[in-house]
C-alpha cells in the first residue's frame, strides 16, 4: 500500500488555493483536468498534473480511485460534471471522502444524494463572510486566524491516545486555559456519538481514549500539550 | 416718512429670530412635505372635515343642538386660521420690500413703495385665486349667516381633503399631466353635445310630436345619451331623432373609450415615478443602512441574512431581473448603475448608510464602486468581494476596508477539512449560525458595569459564556502576553485573571445565543443607569 493520495479534479483559482494549503501540509496530491491548457499551467508551477477524461471509469480506476486515492475534490466548473464525477467515484469506492463545490444551491442535495461527503458552496461562504465582516469584524479576524492559521493562533483537534494521563479524567478538571494557555472549544465524547459538544460549562464529560478535544491556541502551546498527554506525532 | 417706517419694520422682521422661527414652524405644519408635523396636522384636518360634514348631514333631518353650533364655530375658526396662515407663509412681504429697496439703492433709482406694494398684492392675489385656496374659502363662506344660501358649498369641505391626502394629490397630479388631452376631449365633447342637442331639439320638439320641450331638455338628453347612461325618460320618436341618437351613442362609446385610455395611460406612465418616489422616501427614512451593490448569488444571500436580522439595507443593481426579484421579496431596491455617483447618493451614501458591500461577480466593477464610494464618503466602511487574488491590492488601494476573497476562502476551508474535520464542522456551524452556539463580540460601552473589573472579578462564567479573548486599542494592556496584532488594535488571547477591563474593550465570547443576549442587555442597561445618574 502506497501513500494515501488526494485527487483534485479541476484546476482553477479555488483549487489552486487548496493545493497551496495542502502542499504546506506535505500531502501527496494529483491535479486532474480535461483541459490541456490548464494542465500545462499547473505543470509550469511544478504541480503534479494529469490530463484525463474523467467520464471514463477506466481512467478513474487507473488514477487509483478504489485503491490509492483517499480523498477526492470535485472542483469542476459545472454542477452536472461534479455530480457525474461524484457518482462514478462513489460507485468505485464506498469509503472514499468526496468533497465537492456547488454553484447552484439546488444542486447541493443532488450532490449529497450522489454520494458526496461534504459540499462547499463558495458563494454562500463568501456571503456569510461578508455579512460577518459587516456585523462583527473582530470575530471574523479571530476566526480567520484560528481556521486558516495565518497568525500563530491555530485550531487543532487532539485525539486522546491510549494510556494517556487524560484518560478517565473530566473536562472540568482540565483547566486548559490556566495550565497550557489553550482555549477548549469543544469535545467529541465517543460514548455519546460523533457530535461535538461545545464547552460552555453546562455539561461535564468523562474523557476516554479516542475522544477528541478541539482547542484553540498558539502552535507551541498545542505542541506542548500534545506531548504532555502523550500524543505521538 | 412712511417709506422709512415700512423699511424699518421689514428689516427688523428679517432680523427677528422669533418671527422666522414661528414662520418656519407654520411652514412645517402646513406645507413642508417632509415634516412629521404636517402629517399629524393632515390627519387632524381630515378628522375635522369628516366630522363637520357628518354633523351637517345629521342636521338635515334633526334639530340643531347647542354643541353642534359650538363645534361648527370651532371648525370654522380652525379653517379661517388655516386660510390666513397659508396666505401668510405663501410669500415673504418683508423680503420683497427689502429686495426691492436694495436693488433700487444699487441702481441708484428712487425707491417706489407703490410698485412693491403692487407686486406684493399680486403674489397674495395669486394665492387667493389658487384652486386650493378657493376651495378653502368656499368651505368657510357658507357659515356666514347672510350667505346661508351657499350651504350647498359646504360640500367643498370634502374637497379640502385633497390637501391632506397624498393619494388624492397623486390623482390630481396625473390629471394635470394630461391637461392637453383632457382639454381636447372636453372641447370635442362640448362640440358633440352642442350638435346633438340642437339636432334633437329640431327633430324632437313638441311640434314634431317629440318630448323635448326646450333646449335644456335637449342638453340633458344629449348628456344622458352620450355617457351611455340612457335613462329613457326622454326618448326619440321621430326617425330623424332616432338617427341622431344612434350616431350619438356610437360616438359616446368612442369618447368614453378615449377618456378611459387617457387616464389609464397617464397612470401607467406615472406609476414608475410614484414607485421610485416611494423607494426614495423609504431610503430617506433608513438609518444605519447597508448599501448592497449587486444582487446576484452572493448579494441575495447577504440580503436574506440582513433581512432575517432586521437590519436595514438598500440594493442597487443594474440588472432589471435582479431588481424585480429583490422587489418581489419586499426589499428596497434601486435599478441603477452602482458605479455612478448619483446612484450611490440616492441610495443614501451620505445620509443614513454605514457600510457598502460590493458583491458583483466582476472585480473591475467592484473596484470602481469601491473607488466611487470612498470618494463620496471617506468615513464609510467598504467591504468588497475579490474573485482574483491579484485584485486584492487594487481594492485596498481603491479604499476598501475589508476584502472577501470568495474562491480563496472556499479553497482554504476545503483544505482545512483534510486535517481537522471536527474543528471544521464546529467553525462552520458557528460561522453560519446553524447552531445555537455563537462566537460573538461584545463592546464594553462607556461606564458599563464591567469597566475596571478584572476578569476574575467579572466571573463571566456566571452568565454562562466563556471568554476567548479581548480586542482592545488601549495601550494599558500592552504588557500582557498572548498579544496578536489586528489592524490598529490588539487581540489578547486567553487573558489572565488579573486582566483589567477598560472602556472600549471588546470581549470575544463563546456561548449560547440566549446567554450572550442577556449579557449584552446587562451591559446596555448598566450604561444607561450610570449615565442617568451622572446627568442627575
Amino acid at each position: 500500500m502506497t501513500h494515501p493520495l488526494i485527487a483534485i479534479f479541476g484546476y482553477n483559482s479555488m483549487s489552486f488555493e487548496l493545493i497551496t494549503q495542502l502542499n504546506e501540509k506535505q500531502s501527496e496530491l494529483i491535479i486532474v483536468d480535461a483541459d490541456a491548457e490548464k494542465i500545462a499551467q499547473a505543470q509550469k508551477k511544478q504541480l503534479p498534473a494529469q490530463q484525463m477524461d474523467y467520464r471514463q471509469d477506466d481512467n478513474l480506476i487507473a488514477l487509483g480511485i478504489g485503491s490509492q486515492v483517499e480523498t477526492l475534490f470535485c472542483f469542476l466548473e459545472n454542477d452536472s460534471e461534479n455530480v457525474f464525477l461524484t457518482l462514478s467515484a462513489r460507485a468505485l469506492d464506498k469509503n472514499l471522502k468526496i468533497i465537492s463545490v456547488v454553484n447552484q444551491p439546488e444542486s447541493a442535495e443532488k450532490l449529497l444524494a450522489a454520494g458526496a461527503t461534504k459540499i462547499i458552496d463558495p458563494f454562500e461562504i463568501c456571503s456569510n463572510k461578508a455579512y460577518q465582516l459587516l456585523t462583527k469584524p473582530s470575530i471574523t479576524w479571530v476566526i480567520d486566524e484560528a481556521v486558516f492559521g495565518r497568525a500563530d493562533l491555530h485550531m487543532a483537534e487532539i485525539t486522546i491516545p491510549e494510556h494517556s494521563s487524560l484518560d478517565k479524567s473530566y473536562t472540568s478538571e482540565l483547566h486548559l486555559n490556566k495550565q497550557y494557555n489553550l482555549f477548549l472549544i469543544g469535545v467529541v465524547d465517543k460514548e455519546l456519538g460523533d457530535k461535538l459538544y461545545f464547552s460552555l460549562g453546562e455539561q461535564d464529560h468523562k474523557l476516554d481514549a479516542g475522544d477528541i478535544l478541539v482547542v484553540l491556541g498558539a502552535n507551541r502551546d498545542i505542541r506542548k500539550f500534545k506531548q504532555e498527554i502523550g500524543v505521538t506525532q | 416718512m412712511h417709506t422709512r417706517l415700512i423699511l424699518y419694520i421689514a428689516y427688523s422682521l428679517k432680523a427677528s429670530r422669533h418671527y422666522q422661527r414661528s414662520k418656519d414652524f407654520f411652514y412645517d405644519l402646513l406645507e413642508n412635505p417632509h415634516s412629521q408635523l404636517k402629517s399629524y396636522f393632515d390627519v387632524f384636518m381630515i378628522i375635522l372635515v369628516a366630522s363637520s360634514v357628518s354633523v351637517l348631514l345629521y342636521e338635515v333631518e334633526h334639530q340643531t343642538s347647542k354643541w353642534a353650533v359650538l363645534f361648527e364655530n370651532f371648525v370654522v375658526t380652525v379653517f379661517i386660521c388655516e386660510y390666513l396662515l397659508r396666505g401668510w407663509i405663501y410669500s415673504n412681504i418683508h423680503s420683497a420690500i427689502i429686495n426691492h429697496y436694495e436693488n433700487a439703492e444699487y441702481l441708484g433709482t428712487p425707491f417706489r413703495l407703490h410698485k412693491v406694494l403692487g407686486q406684493i398684492i399680486a403674489t397674495k392675489l395669486s394665492y387667493i385665486f389658487s384652486p386650493s385656496a378657493i376651495i378653502d374659502l368656499l368651505a368657510i363662506l357658507p357659515s356666514y349667516r347672510p350667505l346661508r344660501i351657499l350651504r350647498i358649498f359646504l360640500i367643498f369641505r370634502l374637497f379640502k381633503l385633497f390637501r391632506y391626502s397624498q393619494s388624492i394629490q397623486m390623482f390630481t397630479g396625473v390629471l394635470k399631466n394630461k391637461r392637453f388631452e383632457l382639454t381636447m376631449l372636453a372641447i370635442f365633447m362640448g362640440f358633440l353635445i352642442f350638435i346633438a342637442s340642437t339636432a334633437i331639439y329640431m327633430f324632437e320638439n313638441e311640434k314634431m310630436g317629440g318630448q323635448i320641450t326646450n333646449l335644456y331638455d335637449a342638453f340633458y338628453w344629449a348628456v344622458v345619451t352620450i355617457s351611455t347612461v340612457g335613462y329613457g325618460d326622454l326618448t326619440p320618436v321621430t326617425t330623424g331623432g332616432r338617427l341622431v341618437t344612434t350616431a350619438l351613442i356610437i360616438s359616446g362609446l368612442g369618447l368614453l373609450a378615449f377618456f378611459t385610455s387617457i387616464i389609464v395611460a397617464a397612470f401607467s406612465e406615472k406609476m414608475h415615478e410614484f414607485q421610485d418616489d416611494r423607494v426614495k422616501a423609504n431610503i430617506e427614512k433608513l438609518t444605519d443602512a447597508t448599501i448592497l451593490c449587486g444582487f446576484g448569488r452572493v448579494g441575495q444571500d447577504i440580503a436574506r441574512q440582513l433581512h432575517q436580522n432586521k437590519q436595514s439595507f438598500v440594493i442597487v443593481d443594474i440588472n432589471e431581473n435582479n431588481v424585480a426579484l429583490a422587489k418581489q421579496k419586499g426589499y428596497i431596491a434601486l435599478f441603477d448603475d452602482a458605479s455612478k455617483n448619483s446612484a450611490l447618493e440616492q441610495a443614501g451614501i451620505n445620509h443614513g448608510a454605514k457600510a457598502i458591500l460590493c458583491t458583483t461577480g466582476d472585480d473591475v466593477t467592484n473596484v470602481y464602486i469601491t473607488l466611487t464610494s470612498r470618494y463620496l464618503n471617506p468615513e464609510i466602511s467598504i467591504i468588497s468581494r475579490a474573485n482574483q487574488e491579484e485584485n486584492v491590492k487594487k481594492m485596498y488601494q481603491a479604499g476598501a476596508n475589508y476584502i472577501v476573497q470568495s474562491y480563496t476562502i472556499a479553497g482554504l476551508l476545503a483544505a482545512e477539512y483534510i486535517g481537522h474535520p471536527v474543528a471544521f464542522e464546529a467553525i462552520n456551524g458557528i460561522l453560519h449560525g446553524q447552531q445555537d452556539v455563537q462566537m460573538e463580540a461584545l463592546n464594553l460601552a462607556q461606564n458599563c458595569f464591567l469597566t475596571g473589573m478584572s476578569i476574575a472579578a467579572a466571573n463571566l462564567g456566571q452568565y454562562k459564556v466563556r471568554l476567548i479573548g479581548v480586542v482592545s486599542k488601549n495601550p494599558v494592556h500592552g504588557k500582557h502576553r498572548n498579544r496578536y496584532k489586528l489592524h490598529n488594535q490588539h487581540f489578547y488571547f486567553n487573558p489572565i485573571p488579573g486582566f483589567i477591563l477598560h472602556d472600549g474593550d471588546i470581549l470575544v465570547l463563546l456561548g449560547r445565543h440566549l446567554s450572550i443576549e442577556h449579557l449584552h442587555d446587562l451591559i446596555a442597561t448598566s450604561c444607561l443607569q450610570k449615565n442617568i445618574k451622572k446627568s442627575l
